[in-house]
């Protein structure tokens, strides 16, 4: 735990981006997420962790609606993004979706070229007048991702057949494209092999300057690794919340303390 | 650990298994793998027997059906008979009656018989003249009205022969049954050998089988399938145009849109019911509905193609619905997560990736569909049909046969000789559903992406 390399800890801008408000959430008769109220700030990473089951995951779905996919789940409370309630009726999920990006745990890429995997988002948003600007927003893009320099000659290849880092940050690269505010990453190291966890935490801590990045985890170590705010979820409750440093150093909660010397988990 | 039972220090351990020695009940295992196996190869080799034997029969059965007998001699086209007025006009040629073109058919018979110098002992002036089929002298009535300047011509012909003369030459007809026979006679055939021999009576490729309409019971040498493919082929594009859009809609509806309740799982349930009912109750269907209260003509292969439709619908939308499911979640997670609506995702993503199964499935149900007979008889496609029917769209309300129907036609008729057009036509049938077989292999092909 100790030689870990921590992430720049000072917090440098205390913009609220998120905040959420006694929310819950039900899967049929099951209460997966019991009162949760959290602020997560603009330009951080904010980790979620805590065992398998906890509801973290669940969590940071709400935060883009991806759980309106799952017909049996309900949501109850507030969270707002930037001040608007995201849960409104006037809010389309789809608008709200190009707003707050989202990579999944295992990589995704579509079955179509690496180009087509990082233009797809900017064609249907219509971020691009012509072929030059796309060319140009798929460049940043897969730049962003730390992606450009391996796959430059070779954009007309199927994404599907990179690497697994490679495709996980070219996933990453295509939630960029987007012009996202937020950027979800639910467990975006878990299938990967440490070099690969390496070069995509790297990468996270770089998107903090642009994006509020919420990444969920059930590594304590990358939390430690790569976040400037740590919430320590347990059974659906969030139990803890606060600056990273201060979470895995001096826990306020006997459960945070627990978890994180390794007695629950 | 402790507790486990430690040998003691100089007594001998206990005697350990062997692995070069298998146990009991690893043989045991393993017998039971190797007789697994062996019904599995026995199964294999019953079924393909099966096939074997199948395409073999219908092969050395219908083969005859692609070869038939020509008589190719000259015939005077007497202007006298076949213009009584000497004008060459179509109106009043046509007055002339199929009989007469018979008349001078047999003149050119007799005369060809004559120049040829065959003797035969009690050869019937009967027997020269049913040389040829009945059905002959209307093809030359139609070749003449087609043309009538070859009035007043001598013309080359080959002519159609009697059906008992090309069974004789295929071995369905023997000299002990013509003697029997009373439409041909031991002279008759001693006669058309000899015809042979000189290269007046030729066995060829038989393309009028494919283009011809279906004939009488009189005259199997001169039936063919043209109409049962063409009201095969006018049906299959009514299937494709309506069962495939709505089949595919209605899974991607039912699959990715509609929600989950009560009366999506009814829907399901009768969807898979539907797939089970027995083909003749569509026919039923087909019959009180489309026929009696529509009022669509009989025999059409519109009615056709929306009987077979129905059948179909479950079919595909089943494949179809299986194919979507197939596609991997992540998929639509990932293209939502990029903010892609609901139908964007399932139209740029998930029917891209679904397509090879989709098209598997609707061409499957196509061939099923090709095949079908029970529903087509009830709506009167078993009728006998000699016209062509015209050509879309006002040709699916004409009256057509198709081909499963029209084999199970030869097969009820009287002449044995049917029998050999029946098994010509499963092979002509056959070869459209190997090809849309294979259709779906190379479509398959061409569609599958790794993910």
């Amino acid at each position: 735990m100790y030689d870990i390399n921590r992430a720049e800890s000072a917090v440098t801008q205390q913009d609220i981006k998120i905040s959420a408000k006694d929310v819950q959430v039900y899967y049929g008769d099951k209460h997966a997420i019991k009162d949760v109220n959290v602020e997560i700030l603009d330009k951080t990473v904010t980790a979620f962790i805590g065992p398998s089951g906890c509801g973290k995951s669940t969590f940071l779905r709400c935060i883009n609606r991806m759980n309106d996919t799952i017909p049996i789940a309900r949501i109850e409370g507030k969270i707002a993004l930037d001040g608007e309630d995201i849960y409104d009726r006037r809010v389309d999920p789809v608008q709200l979706r190009a707003k707050v990006g989202m990579v999944f745990q295992k990589p995704n890429p579509f079955p179509k070229s690496i180009y087509d995997n990082v233009a797809y988002g900017p064609r249907i948003h219509g971020l691009s007048r012509n072929k030059a600007e796309l060319d140009e927003i798929v460049e940043k893009s897969l730049r962003g991702a730390a992606l450009w320099n391996e796959v430059k000659d070779r954009l007309n290849e199927p994404g599907t057949g990179l690497s697994g880092g490679q495709q996980q940050r070219l996933c990453i690269a295509r939630a960029v494209a987007t012009a996202p505010e937020v950027l979800l990453m639910d467990e975006p190291c878990s299938a990967l092999d440490p070099i690969a966890t390496g070069q995509v935490e790297e990468l996270i801590d770089q998107l903090r300057s642009e994006y509020s990045v919420v990444i969920v985890t059930h590594s304590m170590q990358q939390a430690a690794r790569v976040s400037q705010k740590t919430a320590f979820f347990h059974l659906g409750n969030l139990v803890e919340y606060g600056e990273t440093d201060d979470i895995f150093t001096k826990p306020q909660d006997s459960r945070t303390e627990a978890y994180i010397s390794g007695r629950i988990g | 650990m402790t507790d486990l039972p430690m040998p003691q220090s100089g007594a001998m351990p206990a005697p350990k298994s062997s692995l070069m020695v298998a146990d009991a009940r690893t043989r045991r295992r393993n017998a039971a793998e190797k007789r697994f196996r062996l019904y599995g190869a026995g199964a294999i080799g019953i079924a393909m027997i099966a096939l074997v034997v199948l395409l073999s029969s219908i092969i050395s059965g219908g083969a005859g059906a692609f070869r038939q007998t020509y008589l190719s001699i000259p015939v005077a086209l007497d202007a006298e008979t076949l213009d009584p007025k000497g004008n060459r006009n179509l109106d009043e040629m046509s007055k002339v009656l199929t009989l007469s073109y018979g008349k001078v058919l047999d003149r050119a018979v007799e005369a060809a018989v004559a120049s040829s110098g065959i003797e035969i002992a009690e050869l019937a002036e009967k027997d020269i003249d049913n040389l040829v089929s009945k059905e002959a002298s209307a093809h030359l009535r139609d070749r003449v009205l087609a043309d009538p300047e070859l009035v007043g011509q001598t013309v080359d012909v080959n002519v159609l022969v009697n059906g008992r003369i090309d069974g004789y030459f295929k071995g369905r007809v023997t000299m002990e049954s013509a003697a029997a026979d009373s439409n041909t006679s031991p002279q008759q055939l001693m006669l058309a050998d000899a015809l042979r021999e000189q290269g007046v009576l030729v066995t060829r490729f038989n393309w009028d089988f494919i283009t011809n309409p279906d004939a009488s019971d009189q005259r199997p040498e001169a039936a063919g399938v043209g109409v049962a493919i063409l009201g095969s082929f006018y049906m299959m594009l009514v299937v494709l145009l309506l069962a495939v859009p709505i089949g595919v809609a209605a899974s991607i509806y039912l699959e990715e849109f509609a929600p989950k309740n009560r009366w999506t799982d009814v829907i399901e349930v009768n969807i898979s019911n539907l797939a089970a009912v027995p083909s003749i109750v569509f026919g039923i269907l087909g019959l009180a509905a489309f026929i009696n209260f529509a009022g669509l003509p009989q025999s059409a292969p519109i009615v056709g193609g929306l009987v077979l439709t129905l059948m179909t619908l479950p079919t595909i939308i089943i494949s179809t619905r299986a194919a979507l499911k197939a596609v991997p979640p992540s998929i639509r997670d990932a293209a939502l997560g990029v903010g892609a609506s609901k139908m964007q995702s399932v139209f740029h993503h998930v029917l891209p990736l679904a397509m090879p199964g989709i098209l598997t499935g609707t061409i499957i149900g196509l061939a099923q569909a090709l095949g079908e007979t029970a529903p087509l008889l009830l709506i009167g496609m078993v009728a006998f049909v000699r016209e062509f029917p015209a050509a879309p769209p006002e040709g699916l309300f004409d009256p057509a046969s198709a081909l499963p129907v029209q084999v199970y036609n030869w097969t009820q008729r009287a002449d044995p000789a049917f029998i050999e057009r029946a098994s010509g036509a499963i092979i002509v049938l056959l070869i459209f559903l190997f090809c849309m077989n294979l259709l779906a292999i190379f479509l398959r092909r061409r569609f599958e992406r790794r993910w």
